[in-house]
């Protein structure tokens, strides 16, 4: 088991390493030249070489990456005095900051709507599946089969839109939303968070439903839980040893992934509800063409995906006994 | 002369799981050295329990799986790293039957489409148009003809394999390697199947590759048998020198362990009916 | 004396009767051997039996197990009979275990489900002797294994220990060796005499193969299409059977001990 979890850990280095030079050269060839941005309308091509060379863009692109890379583990500086401690993500030109700082600063808010969309969904998924496993076929199935495809279907931003007039315009359920500290006002902040939540649960609540509905009859037809009745064993000893756990345990793994790929989600609730969080941080740099920040958050996502990844194999090899290394089958 | 010859067969394959970033994963060979030789007209049976190697080998000699090391001739020329249209040629060649019918044949494929499948893949004249072919190839498998434009599902698992075997005739193989292909079957239809594939061969003269774990099966079909456990050959030879008398600890296992109809009742039911078994 | 006895057992789905009234009794301490092919409704009638038909079938007739209406009787008493008075062994070793629980944990579940106030330590402690009882070696560590690292015969052995662990009356083995290894099937169905033997419990032995049955049952009966065609002692059919069905399936059969012509195939069976 220690010889699958070291192995996994030098597999994952490579991969963020992969992920990381890859991102870097991607925004390396592709991208327009920062200079050219930063220098602005009266510019001259001297002032331009200028620039370059202060952001160091006249490098070669394998010393640039590398760079990069010390920067991330042991800090850099910029021109102009300013310090860029490890982990160094870059250096945004247009609001003249540590990009490192403008995705700490928004990373606890983004936290807070994923973790809450998370549970959200895997609630509403696991308790829906359930019903419409038990009541195969019947009204209950079909009625959640109907909101599960519309949860499907409906596009994240039209979601967010319509349920914000719905509930703040029209019905006036919910308040406007206005960014209060939690410990100020807990009940504004939640009230305020109810509706991004749901907008990012609803997608995910409905693949969540259609997995555990189908997970939980295919379990119940397994020959297993024909063993366990053939025991004499107690219905819902039945359903809980023998058919929940085994239909239940790839749902949790799985949510274990779609959460660290939140992110993308994050980006259009965030900019939808006007919260400040790492999603309306990637929105406004893409318009702006920030590129440092744009990039520092495609890292950040790709290491929140890999590192889900990693958690949610140890995980299900620690939950399924088939899966744990060293033993023979 | 010799119509497939596989000489020093090695399969290995990576565990599972066992892999490290650098390191290679632990291998686990599957056939060990497996040599044997099928002359046309012969059925040759590759007999033994799960996991002796007995399907990686038949694999091997289709060349449906490349060999770790050893070679596999047919009608001595050298087919082990044959790739292309010269494995285009091998495939027309040899033919396979496999253990379950139904998934095996293609669900929204129609009969007809099913048998003439091979002619098309190995882009073959078709002699007097698809239908025509079909027909022949559903009689010669003693299925209606008129039914060739059913679906697979619409026929029972003895019909179905007989579409399968019709498929395999379709490009007229030299080698018929049939994996288990009665087992699944109940024992009425089994008997059919091996009639037909026994009445086929005498006809064709094909050689055939037998995979079965059944060993009265074999019994009834084989003229050659080669017992295999844990990826090696231990015995092998005509049918009834390794029936009547075997040599290997490991086939006197396997033969014993067989169950039978106990003879006494057995002689009874001859009696009583009136006939008596002749001895072949 | 009888402990088990059907009479006009019928299992519809539909308006088709899988099972069609059909008769037949176990004697305490006895084998029946239940032999059919596929479509025969031979295991419907175990499933039958156990009360664990699927909910699209019904089932009508009676089945009488030791002065108990098994048709009779409700969900909760039935509970109470299944895997303590009858227990039952199923084809597929494999997927009859949950891989998600060691074989100590399912065979001490039976135990305790049947057995109130039996402590954890003494449920494993009997599912312990159970896997002793079936020649597993090393029981007392093997039993916090999981099914995956266990040989297919192996596993069987943890199903039929798991069957004795509450000391059935009768024991249903449904097609026990058909996927195991032919050298494996002896062994289990020495194992299953042995079972037999020892705790004097009655077995229904359900196949299709007709020298299994001959190797092992002192009575059968003959099924096809959901009927009973034959029924006698498994001498008398298999030295003079009566239904031509018989006859034909016992043509069929390949024999290992010598090669004949032709097979006969059954005639009127599905080609």
């Amino acid at each position: 088991m220690t010889r699958y979890v070291v192995n996994r850990l030098a597999g994952m280095v490579l991969v963020l390493f992969l992920v990381c030079l890859f991102t870097y050269m991607v925004f390396f060839l592709l991208s327009p030249d920062p200079a050219v941005q930063i220098c602005g309308k009266n510019c001259t091509p001297e002032r331009i070489d200028q620039i370059r060379a202060n952001l160091g863009l006249d490098e070669p692109f394998v010393t640039q990456f590398l760079n990069f890379l010390r920067g991330l583990f042991i800090g850099r500086e910029y021109e102009g005095g300013i310090n860029c401690p490890a982990p160094c993500l870059g250096y945004s030109f247009q609001t003249s900051q540590v990009v490192t700082d403008m995705i700490v600063q928004r990373l606890p808010v983004t936290a807070v709507v994923a973790v809450g969309a998370a549970v959200l969904w895997l609630l509403m998924g696991v308790v829906g599946g359930l019903i419409s496993a038990v009541q195969e076929g019947k009204f209950a199935d079909r009625f959640i089969a109907g909101l599960t495809l519309g949860g499907m279907s409906v596009p994240n931003y039209v979601l967010a839109l319509a349920l914000q007039y719905v509930f703040v315009v029209w019905l006036q359920w919910l308040p406007f939303p206005q960014a209060v500290p939690f410990a100020d006002d807990p009940v504004q902040w939640f009230l305020n968070f109810i509706l991004p939540w749901s907008v990012l649960a609803i997608g995910y609540a409905s693949s969540y439903t259609r997995l555990t509905r189908a997970n939980v009859i295919d379990t119940l037809d397994e020959n297993f839980v024909r063993t366990a009745r053939a025991k004499g064993l107690r219905p819902d000893l039945v359903w809980r040893r023998h058919a929940l756990r085994p239909a239940l345990t790839p749902i949790v793994t799985i949510a274990g992934m779609d959460f660290a790929g939140l992110l993308g989600g994050a980006l259009i609730t965030e900019t939808v509800f006007g919260i400040n969080g790492v999603g309306k941080l990637a929105a406004d740099s893409i318009t702006k063409n920030d590129q440092p920040v744009i990039m520092a958050v495609t890292l950040l996502a790709a290491f929140f995906v890999v590192v889900g990844n990693m958690v949610v194999d140890l995980l299900y090899s620690a939950i399924d006994p088939r899966v744990r290394v060293g033993v023979s089958a | 002369m010799t119509l497939l010859r596989a000489r020093n067969l090695v399969k290995e394959f990576d565990v599972a799981g066992t892999a490290g970033l650098v390191k290679p994963a632990r291998r686990f060979t599957a056939v060990d050295h497996v040599s044997f030789e099928l002359h046309a007209g012969q059925t040759l049976a590759l007999v033994g329990g799960s996991g002796s190697g007995k399907s990686t080998t038949a694999r091997l000699a289709a060349r449906l799986v490349d060999v770790t090391s050893g070679t596999v001739h047919l009608d001595g020329q050298d087919i082990t790293a044959l790739q292309g249209g010269d494995l285009l040629e091998v495939r027309r060649q040899v033919q396979m039957v496999f253990q379950d019918p139904f998934s095996s044949l293609n669900p929204r494929h129609t009969v007809e489409r099913i048998v003439t499948a091979p002619l098309r893949y190995q882009k073959r004249p078709v002699p007097g148009g698809v239908r025509t072919v079909a027909r022949s190839l559903m009689e010669r498998v003693s299925l209606n003809p008129d039914h060739s434009d059913r679906y697979p599902a619409q026929f029972s698992g003895g019909q179905a394999q007989r579409i399968g075997i019709a498929r395999a005739l379709a490009v007229g193989p030299r080698v018929l390697v049939c994996d288990e292909a009665v087992s699944a079957l109940d024992v009425s239809v089994q008997a059919q199947i091996i009639n037909l594939l026994r009445g086929l061969q005498a006809e064709e003269g094909f050689g055939c590759l037998f995979i079965a774990h059944d060993l009265a099966v074999v019994r009834q079909i084989a003229t050659n048998v080669a017992v295999m456990t844990g990826g090696q050959v231990v015995e092998s030879g005509s049918r009834d020198a390794v029936f009547d008398s075997p040599q290997h600890e490991y086939t006197r296992r396997l033969l014993a362990a067989v169950p039978r109809i106990r003879p006494e009742w057995e002689a009874a039911r001859l009696r009583n009916a009136g006939r008596v078994r002749e001895p072949q | 004396m009888t402990l088990l006895q059907a009479k006009g057992l019928t299992v519809t789905f539909g308006a088709t009767n899988v099972v069609d009234g059909i008769d037949f009794e176990v004697r305490p301490g006895g084998t029946l051997g239940i032999v059919g092919e596929s479509g025969s409704g031979k295991s419907m009638t175990s499933l039958a039996i156990m009360g664990l038909l699927p909910s699209s079938a019904t089932r009508a007739g009676s089945i009488d197990f030791a002065g108990t209406e098994l048709t009779k009787v409700t969900e909760r008493q039935m509970r109470a009979i299944r895997g303590d008075r009858i227990a039952m062994v199923f084809q597929d070793p494999l997927s009859s275990l949950n891989p998600y629980y060691t074989v100590g944990t399912q065979i001490a579940e039976a135990y305790r489900s049947h057995r109130s106030g039996v402590s954890r330590k003494a449920a494993r402690a009997a599912a312990i002797e159970a896997m002793d009882r079936v020649h597993i070696k090393d029981a007392g560590k093997r039993v916090d294994d999981y099914p995956h690292q266990f040989s297919g015969g192996m596993r069987q052995r943890v199903m039929i220990a798991m069957a004795l662990s509450t000391e059935p009356e009768l024991i249903i083995a449904d097609e026990p060796t058909t996927a195991l290894d032919v050298t494996v099937q002896a062994q289990i169905l020495d194992l299953l005499a042995e079972v037999r033997r020892d705790t004097g419990a009655a077995l229904i032995l359900i196949t299709h193969d007709l020298a299994v049955v001959s190797e092992v049952a002192d009575d059968l009966i003959v099924m096809r299409h959901g009927r009973v065609v034959e029924t006698g002692t498994a001498e008398q059919i298999f030295s003079d059977p009566q239904a031509p069905y018989t006859q034909a399936l016992l043509d069929a059969v390949p024999r290992i001990d010598d090669s004949i012509g032709d097979l006969r195939p059954v005639p009127g069976g599905p080609a």
